[in-house]
């Protein structure tokens, strides 16, 4: 597990600028930039610049199609998510 | 590395030996992994391999993930594994294949309405575990009617958001799991009165915040349970009476048990919480 999550973390680097929009009112500014300081930065979630398959299945449909390589993660454990982090 | 990574399609598979429905492109893998090696000791092995297949599914190369002669060693993984991409690139000719910057995708719901849990646990003697989980939960309609827009403030109870708060458990929850089927217990009840009170509004939109102190209890038989501040901001579009939006966190403590030094370590366990599509 704890291997599971270093590989995990090792794929992690990037940038994201979350989307605002959401104005600051009266009573709601303390929330949402508490919001804002706890959600993960950009470089933190680069494992997300990747091109995810949903499934093995749906990538070697994909790879087929498009004329790539697939890059499959095996896990060797009863549960585990490796694209959502809970693993 | 990640654009190294590029130019695959990236899945993940996990499962036992022993299951019936195992992908050839895992079993070969396995095959080799676990084959005795002749007149010697069998190394240290990690749960996780990395195989690399062609456009046709053929396996090209594969690889222990976590290069168990470098364990420990902040970046050797990283290194490692840029090595092992360089050599399978050289066999698919990915060389001279142009790659562009793929942009950021968050795990999302193909634009359906749902909720995007960004989980982060601040554990400093586990640097792996500070990598952050991102869950997102489908919303259905009338999911939120119990959050309809408060006249006064009123008292809503936390379990109502079970389905969006159940995602808050720290990853590598081995002292968490049931010992006979290896699974992670969930969280199976959220305990805690919220007050919802409405905000001044602006620009034709209506705020409300919903704001308390949650405990999440897991589905083991010790009520094992940790608490958090959980403040919410609700967005209502004029004339309607259910939310369209929200943004929020929690903020709270996980007690990891350190079997170790036979002691409970507190780590900060925090979650930005964002309706999705944006």
């Amino acid at each position: 597990m704890k291997r599971t999550l270093l590989y995990l973390f090792s794929l992690s680097a990037t940038v994201l600028v979350a989307g605002t929009g959401w104005s600051d009112g009266t009573g709601t500014r303390g929330i949402l930039e508490r919001y804002r300081s706890i959600r993960p930065e950009a470089k933190d979630l680069a494992m997300y610049r990747l091109d995810w398959a949903a499934s093995l299945d749906d990538a070697l449909k994909r790879a087929a199609k498009e004329s790539r390589p697939v890059y499959l993660i095996i896990i060797h454990a009863k549960y585990g998510d490796i694209r959502s982090g809970h693993c | 590395m990640v654009r190294k990574l590029e130019p695959y399609i990236i899945a993940s598979w996990h499962g036992h030996r022993n299951d019936t429905d195992i992908p050839a492109a895992v079993k070969a893998v396995w095959d080799q992994k676990f084959k005795a090696p002749r007149g010697r000791t069998p190394g240290r092995q990690s749960n996780v391999d990395i195989a690399i297949l062609d456009s046709r599914g053929s396996l090209v190369h594969s690889f222990d993930a976590a290069n168990h002669q470098q364990y420990g060693r902040r970046g050797r993984i990283e290194s490692y594994t840029a090595d092992e991409l360089s050599r399978a690139a050289s066999t698919l000719g990915l060389e001279k294949r142009p790659t562009k910057s793929p942009a950021l995708k968050l795990p999302d719901l193909q634009g359906k309405q749902g909720i995007r849990v960004l989980l982060s646990l601040d554990d400093e003697r586990m640097h792996a575990y500070r990598a952050p989980v991102v869950e997102v939960v489908p919303v259905e309609d009338g999911d939120w009617n119990h959050l309809a827009w408060p006249e006064g403030e009123r008292r809503v109870s936390s379990s109502v958001l079970l389905p969006y708060l159940s995602q808050i458990y720290p990853p590598g929850v081995m002292d968490r799991t049931n010992p006979a089927t290896k699974e992670v217990y969930g969280i199976k009840a959220v305990e805690g009165d919220l007050e919802l009170s409405p905000v001044a509004s602006k620009k034709g939109t209506r705020h409300a915040i919903l704001r308390g102190e949650v405990r999440l209890v897991d589905e083991g038989p010790d009520d094992f349970g940790y608490k958090g501040t959980l403040e919410i901001v609700l967005a209502y579009r004029d004339g309607e009476s259910t939310p369209h939006a929200l943004r929020g966190y929690f903020d709270g403590l996980y007690p990891r048990s350190d079997r170790m030094h036979r002691d409970i370590r507190w780590l900060p366990l925090q979650a930005a919480i964002e309706s999705i599509p944006e």
